[in-house]
């Protein structure tokens, strides 16, 4: 993006901080959720042995990816919306040009 | 994203540091939960039985095992992503 600007953005150190805690936090947090999400859905309430058996272990690792692909649909129709409306007012604003 | 300098590293590492004590410090409270919720349900006694016991153990033993998995699969899943997103911006 700084390009367009010109220089560099001159960030502060304390506005640099906040700006790669929150890229670790949005990042632990997606993680959290989906922990919350795989682990509820995958493993069953009866803990009859310690380890992961075969169909927990694979349950998790499609939970996974279906979390991802989820997270990548969601944001992709959300942008085709915002485009969307952001469309349409342009064309609005092209009729009243007229 | 910009490069931080030292002190800013040492900056972020504390900060962050702190945010993973307070993590764990969460995540423990909800396995205890979660175990607890899954495995003690009879309250006719006034200290776990070794069946309930024995359930917490397993739940505990599941329930890392588990995340850890989550974890490296989360990560594989994250560097495709973000490899698969660098030519498009």
């Amino acid at each position: 993006m700084s390009f367009l600007f010109g220089g560099k953005p001159q960030l502060s150190s304390a506005e640099k901080i906040d700006a790669a805690l929150t890229e670790v936090e949005m990042v632990s947090d997606m993680f959290n959720r989906l922990s919350q999400s795989c682990l509820k859905k995958c493993i069953p309430a009866d803990y009859r042995e310690g380890d992961l058996n075969k169909g927990e272990s694979v349950c998790l690792d499609r939970c996974v990816a279906k979390f991802f692909e989820v997270n990548v649909k969601v944001s992709e129709k959300m942008q085709g919306e915002a485009a969307m409306r952001q469309g349409g007012a342009a064309g609005a604003g092209g009729m009243f040009g007229m | 994203m910009d490069s931080l300098n030292p002190a800013e590293q040492r900056e972020l590492s504390s900060r962050m540091e702190k945010k993973q004590m307070k993590e764990f410090m969460t995540m423990y409270s909800k396995l205890v939960q979660r175990c607890f919720d899954d495995c003690v349900n009879d309250f006719t006694t006034k200290s776990l039985i070794s069946r309930e016991e024995g359930c917490v153990m397993r739940c505990v033993d599941k329930y890392l095992k588990g995340s850890e998995r989550l974890g490296s699969r989360f990560q594989e899943q994250n560097a495709a992503m973000q490899a698969g997103q660098l030519p498009g911006r």
